[in-house]
């Protein structure tokens, strides 16, 4: 009898326990919306938003990240079948993902004011959270500083301009003027796809290098863009160990003009910034013997968010609100320009960029000298050249062994439907 | 009956899952996409072409075999060490345990942050700044998970040997001693042959944990530098999540599955073949 009673007792102790775990669920707000953020340097600002933005709505907002690659993680959220909400991603993942798992955005009225979200079939899919754009960013306290004559980036155009430039600053006593990151998608994916985004047709370029047509080895801007590389890779802080460069180390030394020069993009502000900053930073583009590209930046659209199709009606009704709030409230500009320091996408949005590389991003696409993103490299493109790169970083291989990986990468991939 | 909730259980989150992912070896799903087009075998003919998979494969065996020798020495030693009753030996215990609790992820934070920074500025004072971190040179990376997972496991099989050591009795000990052992000898020739079951569980949990080390691959090297550190586990991950085949990333799991069993399972039986009792 004594068993049976402690049987009973346990019993009631579970039901309790499901009773209890169910109330507190309903005791919340019933509309949950959760938000997947893969831009790292602005989490602690979106964490701070969704409480903010939670406190105002009537709406749960919780902000999750990931260190993993972005369709890493999209792939375990859906293998387990428990998607986001709303998630950001890159704008390679709304084609592979979209047409599957997003909601169509085309009623709504920020699509007029953006001339970058991304339709697939007809659909707008990809709401665009920012635009970004990579070059190098350069620190011009620090370059007249040492050689004491104002600094215009317009006068660097050429491989030769950019070598003579720091030669100079060599001379005066900045040893190593440069900084590359080590990070595979930093090499494989920004610097290597600045090879097919400047061809006129990057399809039919890649297209060649697959069937044998086009020689990576002697192509003139493979070969236009590595002599810089080379130039900067010579006069790298981290020369003698380019591997162990640690993202924040640089561009600590470029915030505080120890280097003068680092391949990146606008988003390396929300670091810079942490740092003790000199005031005239600015993005040009890369310097190179390719007149038609050396003054243009490359980028658009970064980060796109898309909303989930098999979420309650009311959680999709949420999103397109907190979407609606970014574009049109003044709270949720001030928090995109502001508060994240991003560039943004919307034409409507008048409030001026506040951080100097943002700034650059923006002049740029302003005067309409953007070069458009390759969007559709296979998922493993940049790890994978971005592993011959390194290799390249790191004095393993020569260029022409490079150029000889990356061929043979093409050999089997494929490039994303688009 | 009243081993039947427990099997319900292992059912649901063991069985059930091994099946339907022996299934997806069967399929070209990309990981995200709603259909799942079946090929046969395709994927398991794919992982055995796939020589990243090999390479990283041939890179674990190093790493395990290195690994597992010196973890279970290093572990032998604490444990005749804290059993020999010096002072404080329940203290000792206790710490040489410690890094067994801090989370592989979090181990592999800290001691990375340990090689490129620490060692590499107190390098630096001695030999005037041109020092190279041992994670940024593929041999010194490979160099480097191994001595953290010799860190991380020696505590915990130590505690196994400790039992070891606890459970044969002093009577033989002393009956050898008298007989005119030395105390090596006792050790060699008692003490250990009647350890045996130690040697064989330690042996083969380090074995099955080598084989499938992640966390502490992920944080401490991420693979890096160009790729000569990943492990075969990692690679799975890769070849699933991020290069989004699926289908062929749970096919070399399933391979590395089967690696790992037969390589462990064999270690047991060899190793209980020549157990002996007081």
């Amino acid at each position: 009898m004594k068993r049976r009673a402690l049987a009973l007792i346990l019993t009631l102790a579970m039901i309790m326990a499901f009773a209890l775990c169910g109330g507190s669920a309903f005791a919340a707000k019933n509309v949950s919306l959760t938000i997947f953020n893969s831009k790292m340097e602005i989490q602690s600002q979106m964490e701070e938003m969704a409480e903010e933005y939670s406190s105002t709505h009537d709406v749960d907002v919780e902000v999750y990240y990931s260190s993993d690659t972005v369709a890493a993680h999209m792939s375990t959220k859906y293998a387990s079948n428990d998607p986001y909400v709303i998630s950001m991603v890159d704008a390679k993942d709304i084609f592979s993902l979209g047409p599957d798992h997003a909601i169509d955005l085309s009623d709504q009225d920020w699509v007029k004011e953006t001339s970058q979200a991304i339709s697939v079939d007809g659909k707008v899919l990809g709401f665009p959270v920012c635009v970004e754009a990579r070059g190098i960013l350069y620190n011009a306290d620090a370059i007249e500083k040492v050689t004491g004559e104002a600094f215009d980036p317009a006068s660097v155009r050429t491989t030769e301009d950019f070598q003579a430039l720091i030669d100079k600053l060599v001379a005066g006593g900045m040893e190593t003027p440069t900084g590359l990151q080590k990070e595979d998608w930093s090499l494989g994916a920004h610097y290597l796809q600045q090879v097919y985004e400047m061809q006129p047709d990057p399809d039919a370029f890649i297209a060649g290098i697959k069937d044998g047509s086009v020689k990576l080895a002697e192509d003139p801007v493979f070969n236009a863009l590595m002599d810089t590389f080379d130039v900067m890779k010579e006069n790298n802080w981290k020369k003698d160990a380019p591997l162990s460069a640690v993202r924040e180390d640089t561009e600590m030394m470029l915030a505080e003009g120890e280097i003068a020069f680092k391949f990146g993009g606008n988003w390396d502000w929300a670091n810079i910034s942490a740092f003790d900053y000199t005031e005239n930073m600015g993005m040009m583009p890369v310097p190179s013997a390719l007149d038609e590209y050396n003054t243009k930046l490359v980028g658009g659209g970064s980060k796109y968010f898309f909303i989930d199709n098999t979420v309650s009606e009311e959680q999709q009704q949420a999103a397109k609100d907190f979407l609606n709030w970014l574009v049109f409230d003044e709270a949720g500009q001030d928090f995109l320009v502001n508060t994240c320091a991003l560039v943004p996408a919307f034409a409507n949005i008048t409030l001026p960029v506040s951080d100097p590389l943002g700034a650059s991003v923006k002049s740029f696409a302003d005067t309409d000298s953007l070069i458009a993103d390759y969007r559709y490299a296979p998922d493993d493109h940049y790890a994978k050249n971005g592993i011959s790169f390194q290799k390249y970083l790191a004095g393993q291989i020569d260029r022409a062994g490079l150029a000889a990986e990356i061929t043979e990468y093409w050999a089997t991939a494929e490039v994303g439907a688009h | 009956m009243f081993a039947g909730p427990g099997t319900a259980l292992f059912l649901c989150v063991v069985i059930v899952p091994f099946l339907y992912g022996l299934y997806l070896t069967l399929t070209s799903w990309d990981g995200v996409s709603l259909s799942k087009p079946f090929v046969g075998f395709q994927n398991f003919a794919a992982a055995f072409k796939d020589t990243t998979y090999w390479q990283a494969m041939g890179r674990t065996v190093i790493y395990s075999i290195f690994a597992v020798i010196l973890i279970n020495i290093v572990a032998f030693a604490l444990a005749f060490l804290v059993t020999s009753g010096v002072k404080g030996q329940n203290f000792f215990r206790a710490g040489f345990f410690v890094p067994n609790l801090i989370g592989g992820i979090v181990l592999g934070y800290v001691w990375q942050f340990v090689f490129n920074r620490a060692f590499v500025a107190i390098g630096n004072l001695f030999s005037g700044g041109t020092t190279v971190s041992l994670l940024s040179t593929p041999n010194g990376a490979m160099f480097c998970l191994i001595l953290v997972s010799v860190w991380q496991y020696a505590g915990y099989m130590m505690l196994i040997y400790v039992a070891g050591f606890m459970s044969v009795s002093k009577d033989v000990q002393e009956a050898a001693m008298i007989d005119g052992c030395t105390s090596a000898q006792a050790m060699k020739n008692v003490t250990i042959p009647l350890m045996r079951s130690s040697f064989v569980q330690c042996i083969f949990l380090s074995i099955t944990r080598c084989f499938v080390v992640y966390d502490v691959n992920l944080s401490l090297t991420k693979g890096e530098p160009f790729g000569s550190s990943v492990m075969a586990a990692m690679h799975v991950y890769n070849q699933a999540f991020t290069y989004k085949n699926y289908g062929l990333g749970q096919a070399e799991a399933v391979i590395l599955f089967l690696v790992c069993a037969i390589v462990g399972v064999t270690q047991v039986l060899v190793g209980k073949r020549g157990e002996v009792e007081a």
